[in-house]
């Protein structure tokens, strides 16, 4: 039997009828049509499935529709567009961070959530924190240099260096 | 893969979980969901009813002494007072699964995770091909044939180290609350697994205020470092009075059915100096009264020597001061 479910997916408010068993990817996918959501191995090892509630990055075919309702869910489509990329997205595009594509949304989910919380990751943060999410085309290092890229584009300011100790005025000659 | 469709209950109160257990005796309670809904994927022991624990916001409290059933393994890794008090709780939290797992994962789910198996934690047809173990309704054993007795493997980590620093857990049922020493939970049967009735659900994790004067260490194996379920795991806590051991606990995880604790290992050296001679001959008297079977994918051999190099690591690291955090 369904059941109406309040979910606030993306900012919208949404109601939708699911049964109790009904995991959140495949409302996700398939009662909301986000389908930027992948399913790859439904069982949480692969991170495919990454979306945020309440801003923390969690499998979502580990995750009842139920266990979400009265959440701030936020997928992949809520970033950019295809016109206009999130800085996240536009790293990972032009780093090569992404391959065939699939892992692409649950890596840049997990980089958001990363991001968010940690706006200036070193490499050992880096590694640890895509470690729930697997590629198998990339070999990761152009993921973690597009993270870096992203890092730094999201900056809310480039990171000034420190001046120098000011040096005599030069003569005028 | 579709769940089995099941009746989803959310009570907001330990007390109306329990209630609904009691309703309902063929549930599960669901905390994280990160072991039990793959199981349900897999139709392992599926259940016409499921009691989310979602909503139950009374036991996510965390402190030294007290840690709420359905604290994830995140919160635990990131609490100052944790990490203050007794280190290795914190630390062991954190090498738990991956990252987004651990993001889900609760203690409570932890503590009581299912015992693993190669023959059991396979798809429907899968087992069904081989003919259903013991653990999956079946009538023989596929580890140890002869035997009647359930052999899956003790996958949890955080029952080491709250055995080796003598917690108690708190299990709430219909005749009210009752704490059962973390010693004596754990049953080594597959099957069978622990103390834990089926209408009582766990609740709390009570740490006693000595444990943190205790130097303590976890020491995992596994495949990948990234995220991986142990290949053992080897919990020290050390009490030191001067130069010499005052309290010395042992537990071997991960390598039978149960968290084992090697009393007489950790007696042993009470009062001695914890030299690296007497580490030495502890890792090697841990060495020989660990079993494991073969039903994970490292071979018992060679689990049963790595369980002496990771009992030096350990005693080594807990006389150094326990694990500092990153």
């Amino acid at each position: 039997m369904n059941k109406i479910l309040k979910l606030t997916v993306n900012g919208v408010a949404r109601e939708v009828a699911a049964p109790d068993n009904a995991i959140l990817l495949d409302v996700l996918r398939e009662s909301c049509r986000l389908t930027g959501t992948k399913r790859g191995c439904d069982m949480g090892t692969c991170g495919c499935c990454t979306v945020l509630i309440d801003g923390e990055n969690r499998l979502s075919c580990l995750t009842l529709a139920a266990q979400a309702a009265g959440k701030e869910i936020t997928t992949v489509e809520a970033l950019g567009t295809p016109n206009r990329l999130h800085p996240i997205q536009a790293a990972f595009s032009e780093i090569g961070g992404s391959q065939c594509g699939f892992c692409t949304p649950g890596f840049i989910m997990t980089t958001k959530a990363l991001l968010d919380r940690n706006p200036d990751p070193d490499d050992k943060e880096i590694r640890e924190a895509i470690s729930g999410n697997l590629c198998r085309c990339t070999g990761y290092i152009k993921i973690i240099d597009a993270v870096k890229v992203a890092a730094k584009e999201l900056a809310p300011e480039p990171a000034r260096p420190t001046p120098p100790i000011a040096a005599p005025a030069r003569r005028a000659k | 893969m579709l769940l089995p469709p099941f009746q989803l209950h959310e009570p907001t109160t330990v007390a109306e979980a329990v209630a609904l257990r009691q309703l309902h005796p063929e549930s599960d309670f669901l905390a994280g969901g990160t072991d039990l809904l793959p199981n349900y994927k897999w139709q392992l022991n599926t259940r016409p009813h499921v009691i989310g624990l979602h909503k139950v916001d009374e036991l996510r409290a965390i402190s030294p002494t007290k840690i709420g059933a359905l604290a994830t393994l995140k919160q635990m890794n990131m609490d100052g007072a944790l990490w203050q008090e007794v280190p290795v709780v914190a630390q062991t939290a954190g090498l738990i699964a991956s990252p987004l797992i651990r993001n889900s994962g609760t203690l409570g789910g932890n503590l009581m995770l299912e015992n693993r198996c190669f023959f059991f934690n396979q798809s429907y047809v899968w087992r069904e091909s081989i003919d259903f173990c013991l653990k999956a309704g079946g009538t023989a054993c596929h580890v140890v044939p002869q035997e009647t007795k359930c052999y899956a493997t003790f996958s949890a980590d955080l029952p080491g180290p709250l055995i080796a620093l003598g917690a108690t857990f708190e299990l709430a049922g219909p005749s009210g609350t009752r704490r059962v020493p973390a010693v004596e939970f754990y049953k080594n049967d597959g099957i069978d697994r622990h103390a834990k009735r089926p209408d009582e659900l766990l609740t709390f994790v009570h740490l006693p205020p000595t444990a943190s004067q205790y130097r303590a260490s976890y020491q995992k194996l596994r495949q990948r470092e990234s995220w991986d379920f142990p290949e053992l795991g080897i919990a020290v806590a050390l009490k030191m009075k001067g130069e010499t051991v005052e309290d010395l606990q042992i537990v071997a995880n991960a390598l039978e059915c149960a968290p084992k604790l090697l009393r007489d290992i950790g007696s042993g050296l009470r009062g001695k100096k914890l030299t690296d001679a007497a580490i030495d001959e502890a890792a090697a008297a841990v060495e020989t009264q660990v079993r494991p079977v073969k039903n994970t994918n490292l071979s018992p051999s060679y689990r049963k020597r790595m369980a002496r190099v990771f009992t030096k690591r350990a005693l080594l690291e807990a006389r150094a001061g326990g694990p500092r955090r990153a």
